[in-house]
């Protein structure tokens, strides 16, 4: 067996930790290479809260800053009340909400000014195999409510249906209770999840189960449910919803603290301009005119 | 001049409330080897702790009384426990090599009080084992790790140890009794070489050991130095009763 | 080297000199310091409590604390809220016993494979191979759950849905798993072989000192590590969040394992982000947070005085023990008939009587071999027992990381990895998220590691248990059993705000800083008692100062066991999102971070927001989750090489 020397050791210790050292420096100087921006002319802006608006907020600002190489729009999410805290406490700079202000956030920042920047519509969706397409508002308020039971009571399969929603403090939820449920409780066995793209990926994955999303979460993966509105049944699409046909139906907001000015302004007049409207429509969303 | 390397006087010592230690009055002669003898629990390994102060180590020990080194007082606050440490080296009953190389435990006590310079190491090194007789068998092979040792080296290893910082007296508590009898009398003659520049004082509970080993024996019963003479008195003519008996093997 | 013969007044210079003084008030002054970072953890749990106590007021004062408890309805969003979290309680306590009857078993009986019965090769591969366990981040256990076991369990026994308790306690127990196991194990292997030899010298068989020695030996660093695990589980959010099914229920009747239920952190991690600030509703959820932390630490107490008298028991202790022999024997008497009647309800409930045959046969085997056995057969079994285990561990981290690899692998391209993100994620790279990361997980080790080491050296080397080392245990056990979300709470409401961080690296990095300085504390300390006590005398006895000892004897060789901890901390700093929801990321950001003041983009976060707000994003969202595990499998071999090595150096 070789034993090396002490002296021998020692040193491929120490070119082992020097080498690791080196790399450690050179990843962080590779780091700050890359990227690098003029920071002297550069204006940052932060945009923060609900994320049913993030897609749009961050599309938005991606193709702001394509054209404006030297602005910086951060969008992050966290959700409508964090967002409304956030920009009421001067810690973003735009607020995202998609349910109204309460009484509450208006006296704690009363400076707060309102943008309604797009509209949703909320999709009642069904797993694709489900042979169910449509419902009445009252039929779904009934299977919320845990009064129906089993898909058959309503021409479906002999399977016990599984309740989706949203969690109790989400905006969706919110809108749903008031607009569908009319204020009446949900069963309690409702599974709650925290978002859109969980809702529709348990109806993906759930043969028996029955949830809400907003518009842009319906798609091929899952059957968006029909409402019967008198002998009409209405499809959960974005046309339906801007023609006002299709009957769950919300504004999204973006909150400033006091009147808009500087990249806040010239972000939300992107927004709100036939260019930012249009990312709005692509992501699924209704735009405002 | 100063004809005793360690003394102590009217030494009480308490753990909690049971007391170990119950005015012993030792004077150990420089340039010796004491044996202090006994039954187990007879307090000779606590006694022994008392000189260099590895007792602070155990909570709730009180001591009272005068340990003297070449009289002068150590059982105070203002004593430097660590400089003490350095002038008495201690040997223990499981050999305790640091799980590093042979070189690197003997060398650990000079780096630790500031000596850098790497020859002087080297010398230190082969001085302690020399002095601790293992140099001869582990000369070609300083960087291998201590734990490769044989029971009987590791502990001539941790004599030779203790040899490095420099002590004028050592402190060996049963250092054969984990050997075999071969590694043991290489230890013996050791003791016998050390004494012309150490004073050694060594708590063995193996009687023929301290006869053939020692000059002076102490025996100890139930906290109390019973007896302390030249050994060959000791082991030939006790004046004690209690000591008779324990040598005559009626006890122990 | 010495004088012979020297003057008697060259011996007199013992009294403190100078530089003894000097050295005396450098030591005293480190002690104090090691002191200070072992308040540290007390100072962080007061805070968070103080922090936790004022927000929930409101509610608890409004609501009055009997309702807020026992009340048995949650919900906020009605036109008549009601908060009472007794469904939410029961979900938490349920969930985290499952998870724990899963992973403690599972977790020791393959510690014990590791330690003990595989060959020295094995244990280089499957040790480092079950830490990465550790790593894979807790949103990717949510996915997996969600898309693999809860639609397994759905279609295997025929349920309308596999979102359920059951889902949420192997979910848990798979995620508490590397934790008991890694620990566990370097308990058992650094129990001194001696134990063995005496044992095995007796005549015993390697099984029968494997349970009547070994493991007793090992116990204290077995509780730690389950206690360590119990906080993780209770503590987890994301995960149990997306397949326990969160419906506010307390299961009907209360052992049906196939009920939903929703834990208390499950509560706060979907709700606190939509919550409306100043509510009653938001207060109500920090009363959520608070009662979360007193249940984690009433558990964490009750382990501890449990396992300590098991301890007592058998090592003997001053007094009378709690329990007498006879109780003790009554107990295991009616533990023999409760345990398999448990076990066959459970099976019931899953499948009717057919399902009760499997553990029938089971037990039935046992008992016959137990009976009719030699002892070295009953070895034979307890083997072939904890080498399944192991393997059925083994065999989870294989299909997980199959499945991310699989789905994952197509994402990967140069681009993917060296660019920002364009078109919500869609398109570009992550590079930027990569960068975060790894920031992130190098400030907050960078911190908590010699706070942490700096704690367990104070605990283990300054001072003998007493009032202040009860404090400080509590204070690190109590910061152990914080959720994940909580911290992030803290981060935000304290770092961000009141100190004015702003949303930034530097209050991510504290805040998972935060989060991972109980294990290491725990671990840390682990290692430093396993450095035998005849090792400092020895030192001392050389007239080494007690720091000299330290620094060059006992940290040395306590290094693979701190090293330990922090590959676990590092798994968890990396692989977590709660705590950075609010405190440090965007999802965006061109640029990488040119200071400690910038927020960031990191792995976990990134993939959260894709997963559950990007639609046409799955191949992405695995392509992150595969580079997230790339990078944590990266930081681990360099920190378990490191290891390695420090344990050739040390040559026991």
């Amino acid at each position: 067996m070789v034993v090396m020397t002490h002296s021998v050791r020692t040193r491929s210790v120490r070119s082992l930790l020097t080498g690791m050292a080196m790399l450690l420096v050179a990843a962080a100087l590779f780091s700050g290479c890359v990227g690098d921006k003029d920071v002297a002319d550069t204006r940052i802006i932060s945009v923060s809260g609900s994320t049913t608006n993030l897609p749009i907020a961050q599309a938005v600002a991606e193709l702001y800053m394509d054209i404006h190489q030297t602005d910086e729009i951060l969008v992050s999410g966290g959700g409508s009340g964090v967002g409304i805290r956030a920009v009421g406490e001067g810690t973003a700079d735009i607020g995202m909400s998609s349910r109204d202000i309460r009484q509450t956030e208006i006296e704690q920042y009363p400076d707060l000014v309102e943008h309604v920047i797009a509209y949703d519509g909320i999709g009642v969706i069904v797993n694709p195999e489900n042979p169910v397409s449509s419902l009445t508002l009252d039929q779904i308020k009934a299977i919320y409510k845990g009064e129906i039971t089993n898909w058959r009571e309503i021409d479906g399969n002999d399977r016990q249906i599984v309740v989706v929603g949203r969690d109790s403090a989400s905006g969706t939820r919110e809108f749903f209770y008031e607009e569908v449920m009319n204020k009446e409780e949900f069963v309690r066995t409702q599974q709650e999840l925290n978002s859109n793209g969980a809702i529709r990926r348990t109806i993906q994955q759930t043969p028996d189960a029955i949830g809400y999303v907003g518009l842009g979460y319906v798609d091929d993966t899952v059957r968006g449910i029909n409402i019967w509105i008198d002998d009409r049944s209405v499809a959960p699409t974005v046309s339906n919803v801007a023609d006002g046909t299709y009957p769950i139906a919300r504004s999204l907001y973006m909150y400033t603290r006091g009147e808009a000015s500087g990249l806040v302004k010239d972000y939300l007049d992107f927004l709100l301009s036939d260019d930012g409207q249009a990312i709005v429509a692509r992501e699924g969303f209704v735009p405002i005119r | 001049m100063m004809k005793y390397a360690l003394e102590t006087r009217k030494l009480d010592l308490y753990y909690g409330e049971t007391p170990a230690l119950i005015e012993v009055d030792i004077k150990i002669p420089k340039n010796s080897v004491t044996a202090l003898i006994g039954p187990s629990g007879c307090g000779k390994s606590t006694l022994l702790r008392c000189f260099n102060r590895m007792n602070d180590l155990i909570p709730d020990c009180r001591i009272n009384g005068s340990i003297l080194y070449y009289g002068q007082e150590i059982n105070n606050r203002t004593t430097d426990v660590v400089e003490l440490r350095k002038r008495i080296g201690m040997v223990f009953q499981q050999p305790n090599p640091f799980p590093k190389s042979i070189y690197e435990n003997v060398v650990y006590g000079p780096r630790v009080h500031g000596i850098r310079d790497r020859k002087k190491l080297d010398a230190i090194a082969e001085e302690s084992l020399k002095g601790a007789a293992l140099w001869e068998e582990v000369q070609d092979r300083l960087h291998e790790a201590a734990r490769s040792l044989s029971g009987g080296q590791q502990q001539r290893l941790c004599i030779a140890r203790s040899l490095s910082v420099g002590p004028d007296i050592i402190l060996m508590d049963e250092p054969c009794s984990a050997l075999d009898p071969i590694a043991t009398a290489k230890i013996e003659n050791l003791i016998a070489q050390l004494k012309e520049e150490y004073t050694v004082v060594i708590v063995t509970h193996n009687m023929q050991q301290a006869a053939r080993v020692s000059d002076y024996t102490g025996f100890m019963y139930m906290g109390k130095l019973i007896e302390f003479d030249i050994t060959p008195f000791i082991f030939e003519r006790p004046k004690q009763e209690l000591t008779e008996n324990y040598i005559t093997g009626r006890f122990g | 080297m010495k004088e012979t013969g020297s003057q008697p007044e060259m011996h007199r210079v013992l009294d403190v000199s100078k530089s003894s003084i000097t050295r005396q008030k450098k030591e005293t002054l480190i002690g104090i310091f090691w002191l200070g970072t072992a308040l540290f953890a007390t100072v962080a749990i007061i805070l968070i409590l103080g922090f936790l106590v004022r927000e929930a007021l409101p509610a608890i004062l409004e609501i009055g604390i009997w309702d807020f408890i026992f009340h048995d309805i949650w919900n906020p969003a009605s036109i008549t809220p009601q908060y009472g979290i007794l469904t939410l309680i029961a979900g938490t306590l349920l969930v985290t016993l499952g998870a724990m009857a899963i992973a403690i078993p599972f977790g020791i009986g393959t510690a014990i494979f590791i330690a003990e019965v595989a060959p020295p090769q094995f244990r280089e591969v499957v040790k480092p191979a079950i830490e990465l366990l550790a790593g894979i981040p807790s949103i990717v256990y949510g996915f997996f759950g969600l898309i693999v076991l809860t639609t397994w369990l759905r279609t295997s026994f025929d349920l309308p849905s596999g979102a359920t308790w059951l889902a949420g306690s192997i979910l848990l127990g798979i995620m508490a798993l590397p934790t008991i196991v890694s620990v566990s194990e370097d308990a058992i292997s650094s129990v001194p072989d001696e134990f063995r030899s005496a044992s095995l010298a007796l005549g015993a068989t390697r099984w029968q000192t494997i349970t009547g020695v070994t493991l007793p030996a090992a116990l204290s660093g077995i509780t730690a590590a389950i206690i360590l695990g119990l906080g993780r589980a209770i503590g987890e959010t994301m995960a149990v969040m997306m397949v326990t099914g969160n419906a506010a229920v307390v299961p009907d009747p209360l052992w049906n394992i196939l009920s939903p239920v929703r834990t208390l952190t499950a509560t706060l991690g979907i709700e606190m982000g939509e919550v409306s600030i100043g509510s009653t509703h938001y207060h109500a959820l920090f009363g959520v947070a608070l009662v979360l932390l007193i249940i984690a630490l009433i558990i964490n107490l009750s382990a501890s005085f449990i396992l300590r008298n098991i301890r007592e028991g058998q090592i003997g202790a001053n007094g009378e023990p709690l329990l007498s022999n006879a109780t003790k024997t009554r107990l295991k008497q009616v533990m023999l008939v409760v345990a398999p009647g448990v076990i066959f309800w459970i099976a019931y409930q899953i499948s009717g009587i057919t399902g009760m045959a499997a553990p029938a046969i089971l037990l039935g085997l046992i008992f016959a071999v137990k009976q009719f056995f030699s002892r070295q057969i009953q070895e034979k079994m307890a083997f072939a027992g904890v080498t399944l285990a192991t393997a059925g561990v083994l065999f989870t981290l294989a299909i997980i990381i199959f499945d991310i690899v699989s789905n994952g692998l197509p994402a990967i391209t140069w681009e993917f990895l060296t660019e920002s993100p364009r078109n919500l994620g869609r398109d570009g790279g992550i590079f930027p998220a990569i960068v975060g990361t790894v920031w992130l997980v190098a400030g907050a080790i960078a911190i908590a590691l010699p706070i942490g080491v700096g704690a367990a050296l104070y605990l283990n080397e300054y001072t003998i248990e007493g009032r202040i080392t009860r404090i400080i245990r509590a204070g690190n056990d109590l910061l152990n059993g914080t959720p994940s979300i909580v911290f992030g709470l803290f981060g935000f409401a304290f770092l961000v705000l009141f100190v004015g961080l702003g949303v930034s690296l530097i209050a991510g990095q504290i805040t998972l800083a935060l989060m991972i300085l109980p294990t290491i504390v725990r671990t840390s300390e682990e290692a430093l008692k396993s450095v035998p006590d005849t090792l400092r005398h020895g030192s001392l006895a050389l007239g080494a100062t007690r720091w000299h000892t330290i620094s060059r004897i006992v940290l040395p060789a306590a290094l693979p066991g701190i090293l330990t901890g922090t590959i676990l901390g590092i798994g968890r700093a990396a692989g977590e999102t709660a705590p950075l929801l609010f405190t440090a990321v965007v999802f965006m950001k061109r640029d990488l971070p040119t200071s400690l003041s910038d927020p960031v983009m990191a792995l976990p976060y990134h993939l959260y927001v894709l997963s559950t707000n990007v639609p046409d994003a799955e191949i992405q969202q695995y392509g992150t989750a595969l580079v997230l595990l790339a990078l944590v499998t990266a930081i681990y071999a360099v920190a378990i090489l490191i290891r390695r090595h420090a344990r050739k150096t040390i040559r026991w």
